[in-house]
């Protein structure tokens, strides 16, 4: 690992992986994208046409569609990171016993199905709904903010905000806490010891944060769906719409792959932005910037002295409030005997529905296979992406950035399109024993998200311990054990339980691939609530929230999620 | 891997002479430890599909019936992607998809090999087997209203200006919604732009809905008055939920929106997918889906409790005044009114 030409090689298994499971549905796409005829059952021709994507980007509507779904990833990502940081900051002041339930407050998002939170944005934004209500009773006049870029917004935030968090927490869990202690002994205030020592020393987590929450939102379109009232047009909703519903293929798989060159643009920029903002990591010298006059300066720094007290709490509060709002919704609606999954009007108690779930043998044995595939797709994903984050950390070697925004290419594909893909190679993809098949698919969906986040936690080992260990005499292996493994620790148990939950609830794709030997459960949840949405969902999602506590009480004894030997 | 194109020509050659050399023969014999795939919803369809069709044959036959559940999209696109050489037996879609399906070879049209066959209505018959009628038909909050709807022109009435929920387009309700707007007001299939231009003079919209969920949550916020809907899903809300909300019966008709069972062109399970829709078209399991979600039977030979007739479409009459479309033209034009749609509607 010293030699940072060779660490490159630690990408290797990773790029393989990527070569034999996703270079394929993504040639599937790029080459439906030069079809010139946009007919179904027209043969492929390897000849190339322009004609689909000269019809979107010479078209307005598709001009500001793919404008403005860029924009939202980056309000979306930015919001995150705002409320983020008070989130993780309190995570890691925790005590060791509290951390298990902290974690899984920020996780409850991603054990609640899209539909049932997107109904609970229904019921925070509408007319009649909790904000206007709350307007109301200051005297402002009602306000409608549902079916718009704010109510999209506001439910994107409410998913990928863990995300965030989880990014950052690592970070700044392993922060040396002298050096904010001896900000504080020359006179910063909190929010000064903040912005020049905590916040500069995150960078690289804000980075795996910003990276993925813009991935993920720019291009997920079932919120958008569902809150934007479709006053909201976002790349995700199209592709699904001219690809799966009027079935043309070749429009659909152009504007797929547009999406994904200006994804892939935009993670360069934050990489670049970044880098620039941490001349340290590369032994760079500092930019100079110029700088305010003393007074204003000395101004400043009192405004923000005296906000930050006010603020700290309440972007905390607001942030525990979005992620908590969904667990309240489903578990008073796993109790509603209503025939129609709804969280605005309570009808009556029952326990029928956690019957209905637990005495049906079928939706244990879907969560025994989606539990299965989880289990395997996360011990793959974490031993491709783990020396693969030591290759992009310590390695040398010309075209890194390069190397690192492909890796994450699977993310930057609309999930939609990648089952577009799948579909064209679903002959080949038939051959193949359906178990394997789907857990490929599955560790492209997920190893991305597991590197973004073991980056930032390689980025922040301290190489000084590991040359200690090394002059001392102990070998490669024994270092990376002793020294490298314990320090990642709280890192990869945070990679893989976001890997775990990603692959559990995997819909987009996977529903293309489920067979009758293999079905997974979030792909029978969203099979019946294509037909009518039942509460028995949440009931699901209760006892998944339920499941994760217990998990997450586990994992910290076996695996602390903190650094014990700071405590 | 190398043989495999061979292999898989060789299926799909056996398949598609299957039925000229030895006739209904191959594929009529139901044999023990066949198994058949079947994609469906889940829920209620699941359950009374399970009870009603995969039981009696599982018991009977000793076959193995399997479900792969999800959505329609999904489905129908799996099944254009094997066209041929399909994994699925038999599976389910709706009225404007089955058609196209049939034409594009990838579904068989239906045939009296099923004997339920002779109890479907004409409109069942056409674009596989027609399981279900499921319409579409205004609904309406009754205090957000001036008086009783009784007309798709009434969308257009004064008292509804801006509390109108108009449904998403494609889809089974924004589809209904398009081409009722354009009978109503002088066009048709072929002419829709009067669609359009009415539809955009009911702006600004109280919201855009995507799906019943979504509609049923707006109607419970009071975000809007009026809306396209299910009528089958819309009574269920109604009756358990809020009690305030009308299903309409327009002077113009109901839109015929229905599901259908479909055998797939190339299955090597014929008999059995078709013992499978023929349970499907009995009495029994047409009067389950009746009870539990007002699904409106396809067959004739059925006679339902009064109360519960009263509230689905039952008998020749009622049958006939469901209003169909010429499908093809509307999937032919899909593409174009949707982008129309974005543009025009939803923008």
């Amino acid at each position: 690992m010293q030699d940072s030409r060779r660490a490159g090689l630690l990408a290797l298994p990773y790029l393989l992986w990527l070569l034999a499971a996703f270079a394929a549905p993504l040639g599937a796409v790029a080459l439906l994208s030069v079809q010139e005829s946009s007919e179904m059952f027209a043969p492929l021709s390897l000849w190339p046409s322009a004609a689909q994507y000269e019809e979107i980007l010479l078209d307005a509507f598709f001009q500001r569609l793919l404008l403005n779904t860029m924009l939202l990833g980056l309000a979306v990502a930015g919001v995150s990171a705002l409320l983020a940081y008070p989130l993780a900051l309190w995570l890691t002041r925790l005590s060791p016993r509290g951390k298990p339930f902290g974690f899984a407050i920020i996780l409850v998002p991603l054990l609640t199905n899209v539909v049932v939170r997107s109904l609970g944005i229904i019921l925070l934004l509408a007319p009649q709904g909790v904000v206007s209500n709350i307007a109301q009773a200051l005297g402002f006049p009602p306000v409608n903010l549902l079916f718009g870029w704010f109510a999209v917004g506001v439910s994107l935030v409410q998913v990928f905000l863990p995300f965030m968090v989880l990014a950052l927490y690592d970070v700044l869990e392993a922060q040396e806490r002298r050096l904010e202690e001896a900000a504080a002994g020359l006179g910063a205030g909190p929010a000064m010891r903040f912005w020049r020592v905590t916040f500069p020393l995150s960078l690289p987590g804000l980075r795996g944060g910003l990276t993925l929450v813009f991935l993920m939102a720019s291009t997920a379109y079932v919120s958008a769906t569902l809150v934007g009232g479709r006053k909201v047009q976002v790349t995700g909703m199209v592709v699904l719409r001219e690809g799966m519903e009027i079935l043309n293929y070749p429009l659909a798989s152009a504007l797929a792959m547009l999406m994904l060159a200006s994804s892939v643009l935009v993670t360069l920029v934050i990489a670049r932005l970044i880098g620039l903002a941490t001349p340290w990591l590369a032994a760079r010298a500092p930019r100079r910037w110029p700088e305010l006059p003393p007074a204003a300066r000395r101004a400043l720094v009192k405004v923000s002295e005296g906000l930050a007290p006010i603020l700290y709490p309440v972007l905390l509060v607001a942030g525990i409030g979005i992620l908590m709002f969904p667990l309240l919704l489903v578990a008073v609606a796993s109790v509603n005997d209503s025939p129609q999954a709804t969280v605005a009007q309570f009808v009556g108690f029952t326990w029928k529905w956690y019957g209905m779930v637990l005495e049906n043998e079928r939706y244990l044995s879907d969560a025994w296979t989606s539990l299965q595939l989880a289990l395997a797709c996360v011990a793959i994903s974490l031993a491709l992406a783990l020396p693969a984050a030591f290759a992009l950390v310590r390695g040398g070697f010309a075209g890194k950035e390069a190397l690192g925004a492909f890796l994450m290419l699977p993310l930057a594909l609309p999930g939609i399109a990648i089952g577009l893909g799948m579909l064209r190679l679903l002959q080949w993809f038939n051959q193949v024993p359906p178990f394997l098949g789907v857990l490929a698919v599955h560790v492209v969906l997920v190893t991305p998200f597991m590197l973004a986040l073991l980056r930032a936690s390689v980025a922040q080992l301290d190489r000084g311990l590991e040359e200690a260990a090394g002059g001392l005499g102990a070998t490669p292996a024994r270092v990376f054990r002793r020294v490298i493994l314990p320090q990642l620790a709280p890192g990869i148990a945070v990679a893989c339980v976001i890997g775990f939950l990603m692959s559990f609830g995997e819909v987009t794709v996977t529903a293309f691939l489920t067979t009758a030997r293999l079905q997974t459960l979030p792909v029978r949840i969203y099979a019946e609530a294509t037909f009518s949405l039942e509460n028995t969902v949440n009931a699901i999602s209760t006892i998944f929230i339920l499941v994760t506590v217990a998990l997450l009480v586990l994992v910290n004894r076996l695996m602390p999620l903190d650094r014990v030997w700071k405590r | 891997m190398t043989f495999a194109p061979t292999r898989r020509g060789l299926l799909a050659a056996t398949a598609l002479a299957a039925p000229a050399i030895w006739g209904r023969d191959a594929v009529a014999q139901i044999r023990r430890g066949d198994e058949l795939t079947v994609g469906i919803w889940g829920g209620a369809q699941e359950r009374i599909t399970r009870q009603y069709c995969v039981e009696p044959l599982e018991r009977q036959h000793g076959v193995k019936i399997n479900y792969v559940l999800g959505g329609t999209t999904e489905r129908r696109a799996r099944a254009y992607a094997e066209r041929g050489r399909p994994s699925f037996d038999l599976l389910y879609l709706n009225i404007f998809e089955s058609r196209q399906a049939v034409r594009d070879g990838v579904t068989l049209a239906p045939s009296a090999n099923v004997p339920n066959f002779e109890n479907l209505y004409p409109l069942a018959r056409i674009g596989g087997y027609g399981v279900a009628f499921n319409p579409v038909t205004i609904v309406y909050d009754r205090r957000a209203v001036a008086a009783p709807m009784t007309s798709w022109k009434d969308f257009w009435r004064d008292d509804l200006k801006g509390k109108v929920i108009w449904p998403t387009y494609p889809g089974a309700q924004g589809t209904a919604g398009l081409l009722m707007a354009a009978k109503v007001w002088g066009g048709s299939e072929t002419n829709i732009d009067p669609a359009f231009r009415k539809i955009a003079e009911l702006k600004p919209f109280a919201a855009i809905q995507g799906s019943q969920d979504q509609l049923y949550g707006m109607f419970d916020q009071r975000v809007g008055a009026a809306s396209v809907e299910f009528g089958s899903f819309t009574r269920t809300y109604a009756e358990t939920r809020n009690p305030n909300i009308v299903i309409a019966e327009p002077e113009e008709g109901q839109a015929v929106a229905a599901n259908y069972a479909c055998i797939t062109t190339g299955t090597r399970n014929q008999a059995l997918a078709e013992a499978f829709v023929n349970l499907h078209l009995s009495p029994e399991c047409q009067k389950a889906y009746a009870e539990q979600t007002y699904y409106s039977p396809t067959i004739k030979n059925i006679t339902l409790p009064p109360d519960l007739a009263a509230k689905l479409i039952m008998g020749e009459d009622a049958v006939a005044k469901l209003i169909d479309f010429d499908w093809d033209l509307v999937i032919r034009n899909q593409g174009r009114w949707s982008s129309r749609f974005t543009r025009e509607i939803a923008g």
